[in-house]
């Protein structure tokens, strides 16, 4: 058995106990009508195609106070205008549709990596593109953002990378899960530009499991949610997925277990992540995860580990660069639920119809860790 | 027009040929058992492409102006779509490749990419980065079940 499949196995027996799962009231509706793919095809597929039925929304009954909706934006990975304007172009059509919402969204998340190198100029031009979204604007930092500077940059434009605040009878929480890397570059004595280009590599092996919420955070978050009723809805935002997903890209959070223990007595927690670049959902114990397309480009599903109950996303056309990617509305409405709707430009269908238009499940493949940067001086 | 006579003749000649090589073979090829530092020169000399593929698969400037490539002008590297080579699928070439209408080796999409997505600079199909390239790929690959021809 694999060190993975051990892990994995942990999972299931310290989080989903008998019985333990989302509050009910959470459940996810149907609206629409199961498509006959996920009546036909492979066994071993079929589940997972038939699990959920063909839908761009998630509906989640919350008891929310009144109904409001707000946007998410996420991994732009902004590269100076002079080397790459396709990147700035789906930001400004990001911004601009955002702004364009009606009603309006009450505030937008941006969920890290505004940046691809983390460099003064890039963050400034994600700032300057995002000022075309006039409502309160809230962000939280991605791994591409923080490396050059530690943060530095980041904080004078954004402020703290953690923050909290209620919002007509929801908590909403910003986590940090970037900044608390193991120092991997003070004893190889690198240059703040050699640490970045460590972190922006997804498939790198130097700078390791990086993703992590931290002792100290923990402690706040737990402070945080002490004043708030264990049955009223919590909205925890981060850049990395709150449990384990693929740690060879961060696909985690490596204190995952220490996370869930302060979650553990609150009944309605909803995590929206980004970072996976792709559409994901999953349930552990009692959180939900939903993950968010990004604007730049979209990531394959990782060899191994997938959520079950994560209906997979339409294989993209790779010649459009508006293919496969986008932002997401989520609205709160009076009736108590919350639709999270991916906006996938150019597609009115998310999700796969069948294996054949999902690649991960129409051709599966076994990975290798790459091998160059373990060489030194990589 | 082939007769009948010229073809038969053709087959005779080449198994002849054929036998004559079985018999006696080439001066000094596979004629000892190999040696282990025999191998481990020939996984080196493997390792050595995979090392430089990797790198031209992330990007590494330095690497693509030692094989003389310019593989993207955008800062886009493979690995920003494909980390691990994830969703290469080596295993599936040659296959018809809808995006660019047509029967294709690995060869031909690793092309497309550099010029469509990347916008860099076509390379050789048998030039050395094209090899390290494919080396990488294969190597990263290695054991998913080959499927030529899967979409």
């Amino acid at each position: 058995m694999s060190d993975l499949e051990q892990d994995r196995r942990e999972i299931a027996k310290v989080l989903n106990q008998p019985g333990v799962r989302p509050d009910p009231k959470l459940r996810i509706t149907r609206r629409t009508f199961i498509h006959r793919s996920c009546l036909v095809g492979a066994a071993s597929v079929a589940e997972t195609f038939a699990w959920w039925p063909l839908m761009n929304t998630l509906d989640i009954a919350y008891a929310a106070e009144q109904s409001f909706k707000f946007a998410w934006i996420s991994d732009t990975h902004l590269y100076p205008k002079s080397l790459n304007t396709r990147f700035v172009e789906k930001v400004v059509r990001a911004a601009k549709e955002v702004q364009a919402m009606s009603p309006p969204a009450d505030f937008m998340i941006f969920g890290g990596d505004l940046a691809q190198l983390g460099k003064i100029e890039e963050l400034e031009l994600g700032n300057e593109i995002l000022k075309e979204v006039k409502i309160r604007k809230v962000f939280i930092p991605g791994e591409h953002d923080w490396y050059l500077d530690m943060g530095k940059k980041w904080g004078e434009l954004f402020g703290p990378p953690n923050w909290t605040f209620d919002h007509k009878g929801v908590r909403f929480i910003g986590l940090d899960t970037v900044s608390r890397a193991p120092d991997y570059w003070s004893m190889k004595k690198m240059s703040p530009e050699e640490r970045m280009a460590h972190m922006s590599v997804l498939d790198g092996t130097v700078a390791g499991p990086w993703a992590g919420v931290g002792r100290d955070q923990l402690d706040w978050l737990q402070k945080t949610l002490s004043t708030w009723d264990r049955n009223r809805p919590v909205v925890i935002f981060s850049h990395n997925p709150l449990y384990e997903y693929y740690p060879p890209w961060n696909f985690w959070v490596r204190d995952w277990r220490e996370v869930n223990d302060v979650l553990k007595p609150y009944t309605k927690v909803t995590n929206i992540h980004g970072h996976v670049h792709q559409v994901l959902y999953n349930e552990i114990g009692n959180v939900r995860s939903i993950g968010m397309l990004a604007t730049a480009w979209p990531w394959p599903y990782a060899p191994e580990g997938v959520p079950k109950l994560t209906k997979p996303m339409i294989r993209v056309d790779p010649g459009d660069i508006y293919d496969g990617v986008g932002w997401g509305k989520v609205d709160v409405t009076a009736k108590d639920e919350v639709d999270v709707e991916y906006v996938m430009w150019g597609r009115k269908e998310v999700f796969a119809r069948s294996p054949e238009d999902a690649s991960k499940a129409s051709i599966p493949e076994v990975l290798r860790p790459r091998i160059a940067d373990t060489i030194w001086p990589y | 027009m082939i007769t009948r006579t010229t073809f038969s003749r053709t087959v005779l000649l080449i198994g002849v040929l054929g036998t004559v090589a079985v018999l006696v073979g080439p001066v000094d090829a596979h004629k000892t058992p190999i040696k282990p530092e025999q191998l481990k020169a020939y996984q080196d000399a493997f390792m050595e492409e995979v090392r430089k593929g990797d790198l031209l698969f992330h990007g590494d400037e330095a690497m693509a102006k030692q094989m003389g490539v310019v593989l993207s002008n955008t800062g886009m590297a493979c690995a920003m779509c494909h980390p691990q080579t994830a969703d290469t699928h080596p295993h599936t070439f040659p296959k018809f490749q809808a995006q660019m209408a047509k029967f294709a080796t690995l060869r031909d999409m690793i092309n497309w990419c550099i010029e469509k997505p990347n916008q860099g600079e076509k390379i050789d199909d048998g030039s050395e980065a094209m090899k390290a390239l494919e080396a990488y790929i294969y190597w990263s690959n290695s054991g998913s079940v080959l499927t030529p021809g899967k979409f």
